[in-house]
């Protein structure tokens, strides 16, 4: 069985955010990335069918220089080999230049199964996973909490709302997107990290998927008009002080709710 | 000009919320632009729904109604919106941002070749022109996005428009659709059932975040404030993602929906999805050490500074003032 994992190189979880000047992105320079911890779990469930099944895991990722780093990350977990989409014509991709960029990857390898996260870190949009699915011409679910594999089909419980789940079964080759919990994320072993120093990380272009111009913010249908911190409502009242201090005023407002 | 098709949905027998608020959108956008709000409905035996939904602001309403279209499937519905489509000419679909808009809504927007904006709390019209609003990274930033042409596919956030509570007279139109095989098959849905704790009585509740860093920081630091306010422990999602306590303990749109009269948030940022599960509490007490965390915006109290100082020291002094 091949499986393909589609990986994003975010800004790390605790990375101080902010927004640059022309106020579409914020400034990525001399802050911490890291593998989109959804597309963690998806890279997890597919070693986790490799080590009981064998096949081979690819991961796929789009984005500058840096993201070979987290590509390295990935094969030093236990991917067999890894495709880079390193090309400026792909910047300002929106969910579906990036969708049809994965796409032209994945009609390349064939995979029986596809994962992608629920959504990335960043923008939180949720939607390559289903894109992809929909140009290949597959089926898929999104925010998988489990996955059993059967011949021919994958059986997934869904998460929906309140802690409720959805199972649905679907014909592989299909794709699957997963929601963070899904499993415990193994590390990198230093074992894996000097074996992933040998894999290959196939690096392509734009032009060499044969989509100049389709793709990139120049295709891009939807743009950001501007990124700001969001305006303060009404907000907290805010109790300031020592800790003692602070610790006073709070049990003060908690007798007067009658809780003590 | 096309008109705009909001996706409606139906939840435990009944017309979702969330549907009577895209009402509200797509009258907003159809106001300003002079375009016809239209509406799917989709189920078996759903057309008290649909008849519904006609008289409350959803113009002509498409109804679906197969048993091929019992349960939700991605398939099954992208072939009743598809129906809807060729039958209403859309060039604005909206649906929630609730499971079934994770699923349908990037696979219409791909299958349109539209542009795609998901989970908005608003949308504003300037002239011909429509500017979504929603946030980024997971509340900290928001974005103003525009759309480049038609159609669009939208995804709102629930809960963030009020529903439409007016009346307006539209008409059902069934809609045949041929659902065929399709590579997804609904098998069942499963609801956790409530173990120990039971989040929802309590009266206090002292949450933790991913901040805390580990399970036994949940025992030493927010248990015995919680033991000292004779309240519950509460936690975010990363917490039970990592396994340091149990899926009973979270709040949030996939945990629980709780009401106590107190609710202290340590180390929780307050990301749309565990607001939607806290909103209810009387009280909100936050403690983090980002000062432009959301969570100060739905706080009546803050303390902006580190958990591990604070809270032991109010649980000291809770422990003080009981005596
Ligand atoms: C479909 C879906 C469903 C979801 N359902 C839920 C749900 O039911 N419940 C839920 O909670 N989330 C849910 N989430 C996840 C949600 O989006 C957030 O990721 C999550 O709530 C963040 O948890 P957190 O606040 O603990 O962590 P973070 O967002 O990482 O925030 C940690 C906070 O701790 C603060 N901090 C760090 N160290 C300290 C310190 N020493 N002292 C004080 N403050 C400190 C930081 O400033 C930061 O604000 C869901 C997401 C999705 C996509």
């Amino acid at each position: 069985m091949k499986i393909m994992v589609c990986i994003k190189q975010v800004p790390h979880q605790d990375a101080r955010l902010d927004v640059r000047g022309d106020g579409t992105w914020i400034q990525d320079e001399n802050i911490k990335f890291e593998i989109n911890p959804y597309d963690q779990n998806a890279l997890e469930a597919a070693l986790q069918l490799k080590d009981a099944g064998g096949g081979e895991v690819v991961v796929a990722s789009i984005g500058p220089e840096r993201v070979t780093q987290s590509l390295r990350t990935a094969l030093g977990m236990g991917a067999d080999r890894a495709i880079h989409v390193k090309d400026a014509a792909a910047d300002g991709s929106d969910a579906l230049g990036v969708a049809k960029l994965l796409a032209a990857l994945a009609k390349a390898e064939s995979p029986d199964l596809i994962f992608t996260g629920f959504m990335s870190d960043d923008g939180n949009i949720a939607a390559v996973g289903p894109m992809l699915a929909t140009l290949l011409g597959i089926p898929h679910t999104t925010t998988a909490v489990s996955l059993k594999k059967e011949n021919g089909t994958v059986q997934v419980e869904r998460e929906l709302e309140g802690g409720a789940l959805e199972v649905v079964d679907l014909k592989t080759p299909c794709l699957v997107t997963t929601q963070t919990g899904m499993n415990q994320v193994r590390y990198a072993s230093l074992k894996g990290i000097m074996a992933a120093k040998k894999k290959p990380i196939d690096v392509k272009t734009v032009a060499d998927l044969g989509l100049a111009g389709q793709v990139g913010a120049g295709a891009a249908k939807v743009r950001i008009e501007k990124l700001y911190t969001p305006p303060k409502g009404q907000g907290a009242e805010i109790v300031s002080g020592s800790a003692d201090e602070v610790a006073g005023k709070l049990v003060g407002k908690i007798k007067e709710l009658g809780l003590l | 000009m096309g008109s705009i098709l909001l996706v409606a949905e139906i939840q435990k027998g009944k017309l979702r919320e969330a549907s009577l608020e895209l009402v509200s959108v797509a009258r907003k956008i159809g106001e300003a632009t002079g375009r016809e709000v239209k509406s799917l409905v989709v189920g078996q035996g759903v057309s008290g729904i649909a008849e519904e939904l006609a008289k409350k602001g959803g113009g002509e309403v498409f109804l679906a109604d197969d048993a091929a279209l019992a349960n939700y499937s991605v398939d099954a519905y992208h072939a009743a919106a598809k129906a809807a489509i060729a039958a209403g000419s859309p060039e604005i679909v909206l649906l929630s941002n609730t499971p079934t808009g994770w699923d349908l809504a990037p696979r219409l927007a791909a299958a349109l070749d539209a542009a795609f904006v998901s989970d908005c709390f608003d949308v504003e019209v300037a002239g011909a022109e429509l500017v979504f609003l929603r946030r980024f990274f997971n509340g900290k930033l928001d974005a103003r996005l525009r759309p480049v042409g038609l159609p669009i596919v939208a995804t709102m956030q629930p809960g963030a428009t009020a529903a439409f509570s007016g009346s307006a007279d539209g008409k059902v139109t069934a809609l045949a659709v041929s659902v065929g095989e399709g590579g997804t098959r609904f098998v069942e849905t499963k609801v956790a059932e409530a173990k120990g704790v039971d989040l929802t009585k309590a009266e206090v509740i002292v949450s933790g975040g991913r901040s805390l860093g580990g399970p036994e920081k949940f025992q030493e630091v927010i248990k015995p404030l919680a033991d000292a306010l004779g309240g519950a422990m509460g936690a975010s999602r990363p917490v039970v993602d990592a396994g340091w306590l149990p899926h009973e303990y979270q709040v949030g749109s996939s945990g629980q929906i709780v009401a106590p009269k107190l609710y202290i948030a340590c180390g929780i940022s307050g990301a749309i999805q565990h607001l939607v599960g806290m909103k209810g509490s009387n009280f909100v007490i936050a403690i983090n050490k980002d000062p432009d965390a959301p969570i100060f915006e739905v706080a009546n109290l803050g303390v902006v500074g580190d958990l591990f100082e604070v809270v032991p020291k109010l649980t000291e002094a809770v422990k003080a003032a009981k005596g």
